[in-house]
């Protein structure tokens, strides 16, 4: 079990390949819980873990235009009667159990050939920067204890964005 | 500042804002899924709004302090409200704060129980022991389904799969190579295309030989997951993996599901007691301080609303007190405050009433009295009023003029003071206190003064006026000065006689004097000597009687004229001596007086007519040596000399005396009048010539009998002479 020391998100590595006109992403997250998710999650709350995207568009002199801004949330839950851990993606209703922590927080982790954007959308030629991190969503937690979510930095489960640079 | 956070619809719809928003937040704390979501939301509202009256009751204590400090007025009164309404509302408000924390507490302690959840756990296992009897099951016909596809090559798998399947009862049979790749696959469920596969590390510890069963939870129902080695039929068969998927029975599904549910809700809230407690305590907090803020801002309200009219009342009295009373304050409402305002109302309304009136009298008043004082400084009598002990009140310019005093020592001054101040107003200051002590209530009286201007004769009519209570009354001294009058007078009368007389008297002289001449002309040498005597002495006696006549009517003739004095500065004494030698040739002769002249030398100038002067002296000196004629032993004494008073001008007096008979009592009442003597060969009129002269240079002139026997005759002139306006030469 982790310490909340040890306590972070990470996203290890990010990238996008173009396949039938859809840039899909593929990233490894690396999910690691603070002793107070932990307990959390073993007396049952379920706990939402979101990958936030933001593909926006590099200008020269002006800030950069967000083009789009999509998130894939699951929700992790432990299923006592099992005794297996269940994650259910919410963007697509698929559900899956594992016998361990480490074995849904890996798979979790895995994104693998998420669709993100219409080749369309982009514009050949300009400078598209790509950015990408991971959250533990603090506003889907039970109402008690949002406020002292919030002010607690045992909850503040967020990874630094990740960001490489896309060229259509 | 005024106006902030003082209107009460204002807070009315803040309060009832912050109240459902609170109540929402309740509900949201109740895992409400409704307001659930809006939970941060109505926290960050609530606190806001509590900002928000926060701010506005600062506001008004700051107010609050500032009128207090300014002292202003019902400052005090709001304070000491305030503090009560707050304590009011705090005290009740803490006990129900304190009471419903102990009941939240303990309420929601009460909801855990050891027993319940060791039944749970207890439950929990009963189910897993339940399902493990089956799952073994499951794992045993699977491994049974695995050992008939032994010899079931890979390509014609799917038929032997349905086989199995449909035989077996399992929902879903897959058969796996050992790299993980789905060889082939049956389910049951056509909806499902893409057979669900078994977790890496599921597929691992199959491939090791050792086979995997256990529960799976897919959505709301449990599926049984079994995951054994399909037995190889050579070495050089390749190893393969079937898994098998079951469904659990119905009614178990939902026990199960049910018993998951409890346990996992119980297990959650068992979690979330603690932060429950603290939410519920805060949303508690939060009602407990909107409803403690908005009593304190009711209070302010209520004292401000309470207060308004009582500090109107008391700045409208501090503004009658300055002398204000055109202050009229609002009226609202009806009840005792708003009669109190109303009486005030009309209170000032009458007082402005009465002293507008009060202003106008006075200044009617004011008018009269202005008139009265320019009706006073513009008549030419002097006026002098007095109060009944004689300390004057007032005097106009005419009565300070001829008085000769200046207005600014009049004020309040007694008149008997006045009097030591200035010498020459005694006769006056007598005759007013002898009219007192005789109770006269109108009087007349001519009054001599002698001052710094010379002689002055004085009518001074008196009137006593009544007094009240209030007003003491006291004495109108109305004074004309007639100095002038009375010379004209007398020199019109006198005047007039020398004229008749020359007219009537001397006329007739002439030609009965020529006509004697010419009958002792014509007659005398023709006549005999005895009728000549006779004719001579009776002519002689004519002539001689008219000549004597002639002489007395031309003396009176002098007296009469109106001389043309010449005033010049000269030394008294000097004069003194001058005429005084013309006197001495007949020193030592029988019946000639010595004279003794005792001069001082420090009389000053006076501004005279030297002429007069030496007339004046010449008859003075005549009187004596006529009155000494019988004496053996007579002398006369000529003496001048300075009287000096404190606060006038100083005077040289002039004195005669002899040591002859003296006056009789008689004589001394009509001394001065024409043809009064005593000599049987004078005229009568020396003693009025002389008189007459000392008027004329603003003199005055006393007779008296000297105390060692003799006339005496003093002179008293002014050095700078007479004031030329009232004492100048007469018409």
């Amino acid at each position: 079990m982790a310490c909340a020391d040890d306590a972070y998100f990470s996203v290890r590595d990010a990238r996008t390949q173009l396949k039938d006109g859809v840039y899909l992403l593929d990233a490894n997250v690396v999910y690691r819980f603070s002793d107070a998710a932990m307990e959390a999650l073993q007396n049952g709350i379920p706990l939402v873990l979101e990958i936030q995207i933001k593909v926006g568009r590099q200008r020269a002199w002006l800030w950069t235009d967000t083009v789009a801004a999509l998130s894939q949330r699951h929700r992790l839950q432990f299923h006592a009667l099992s005794d297996r851990y269940v994650a259910h993606n919410l963007n697509t209703d698929q559900r899956q159990s594992f016998a361990a922590l480490d074995d849904a927080l890996y798979a979790l982790g895995a994104v693998r050939g998420f669709p993100m954007l219409d080749q369309r959308l982009l514009e050949a030629g300009a400078d598209y920067q790509v950015r990408v991190r991971a959250a533990l969503v603090v506003e889907e937690l039970p109402t008690p204890m949002r406020l002292w979510a919030y002010a607690s930095e045992q909850w503040r489960l967020d990874s630094a964005w990740y960001t490489w640079r896309l060229q259509p | 500042m005024k106006r902030y956070g003082r209107g009460i619809w204002p807070m009315l719809a803040l309060f009832v804002l912050l109240l459902v928003s609170l109540s929402f937040m309740s509900d949201a704390t109740h895992n409400s899924e409704q307001f659930g979501r809006l939970y941060s939301l109505l926290l960050l509202t609530n606190a806001l709004g509590l900002v928000v009256l926060l701010g506005l009751i600062g506001m008004n204590l700051y107010w609050l302090l500032v009128q207090y400090r300014r002292r202003a007025a019902g400052a005090r009164l709001t304070s000491r409200l305030v503090l009560m309404f707050v304590v009011l509302a705090v005290v009740p408000v803490s006990v129900v704060y304190y009471f419903s924390l102990q009941f939240l507490q303990r309420g929601i302690d009460s909801w855990f129980n050891v027993q319940i959840e060791a039944s749970l756990e207890d439950a929990i296992e009963l189910s897993q022991s339940a399902f493990d009897v089956r799952l073994r099951d499951m794992l045993h016909l699977t491994k049974g389904l695995a050992g008939e596809l032994t010899e079931v090559p890979s390509a014609v798998a799917p038929l032997s799969l349905y086989d199995l399947r449909v035989r077996s009862g399992a929902i879903e049979l897959t058969l796996l190579g050992a790299n993980g790749r789905i060889i082939a696959s049956s389910g049951a469920e056509a909806t499902d295309i893409i057979p669900d596969r078994p977790a890496d590390a599921v597929l691992l510890q199959a491939r090791q030989g050792q086979a995997y069963v256990g529960l799976d939870p897919v959505g709301d129902e449990l599926r049984v997951r079994a995951v054994v080695q399909v037995p190889t039929g050579g070495p050089s068969a390749e190893p393969r993996i079937l898994q098998a998927l079951y469904s659990v029975p119905e009614r178990l599904n939902e026990k199960a599901d049910r018993v998951q549910d409890a346990f996992a809700r119980y297990k959650e809230l068992a979690y979330l007691r603690v932060p429950l407690k603290h939410s519920y305590t805060l949303t508690l907090s939060l009602v407990l301080l909107l409803s403690l803020l908005s009593a304190v801002w009711g209070a302010f309200y209520a004292a401000r609303r309470l207060v308004a009219p009582i500090r109107d009342l008391a700045e409208g009295t501090r503004a009658v007190a300055d002398g204000d009373y055109s202050q009229q304050l609002p009226v609202t409402g009806h009840d005792e405050l708003s009669f109190l305002v109303q009486s005030f109302n009309v209170m000032t309304r009458r007082l402005a009433y009465t002293r507008d009136e009060a202003d106008r009298s006075q200044q009617q008043v004011e008018g009269q009295r202005t008139y009265l004082a320019a009706l006073l400084a513009n008549i030419s009598s002097g006026v002098i009023s007095l109060a009944p002990d004689l300390r004057v009140r007032m005097v106009n310019d005419a009565a300070a003029q001829i008085l000769g005093l200046g207005s600014e020592e009049c004020a309040e001054a007694a008149l008997e003071t006045l009097a030591r101040q200035h010498h020459s107003l005694q006769p006056l200051v007598d005759t007013v206190l002898e009219q007192q002590r005789q109770e006269t209530a109108q009087w007349t009286a001519e009054i001599t003064l002698f001052g710094n201007r010379g002689r002055q004769v004085l009518i001074c009519r008196a009137t006593t006026l009544p007094g009240d209570d209030v007003h003491p009354g006291g004495l109108v001294l109305v004074l004309d000065d007639i100095t002038a009058l009375i010379q004209a007078q007398r020199d019109a009368a006198w005047g007039e006689v020398a004229r008749r007389l020359a007219h009537e008297i001397k006329n007739p002289l002439t030609p009965i004097q020529l006509s004697a001449e010419r009958l002792r002309r014509k007659f005398l040498d023709r006549m005999a000597p005895e009728d000549a005597e006779i004719l001579d002495r009776s002519t002689h006696t004519i002539v001689q009687q008219v000549e004597t006549m002639k002489e007395m009517v031309n003396a009176f003739s002098e007296y009469a004229r109106a001389p043309q004095i010449q005033l010049q500065v000269l030394d008294l004494n000097r004069l003194v001596r001058e005429v005084l030698d013309l006197y001495r040739g007949g020193r030592g002769e029988r019946g000639r007086p010595a004279i003794a002249a005792e001069l001082d030398p420090a009389a000053p100038r006076v501004e005279a007519d030297a002429g007069r002067l030496r007339q004046l002296l010449h008859n003075l000196v005549k009187n004596a040596q006529e009155a000494t004629a019988d004496s053996a032993e007579a002398h006369i004494r000529v003496a001048t000399r300075v009287i000096d008073s404190a606060d006038e001008q100083p005077y040289v007096e002039l004195s005669v005396q002899d040591n002859g008979p003296g006056f009789s009592a008689e004589m001394l009442a009509k001394l001065f009048e024409p043809y009064v003597t005593t000599k049987p060969k004078g005229t009568g009129l020396g003693l009025a010539i002389v008189k007459k002269i000392v008027e004329e240079h603003g003199g005055i002139i006393q007779a008296e009998n000297a105390p060692e026997g003799g006339a005496l005759i003093c002179i008293r002139l002014r050095p700078t002479g007479p004031a030329s306006h009232s004492h100048g030469p007469g018409a």
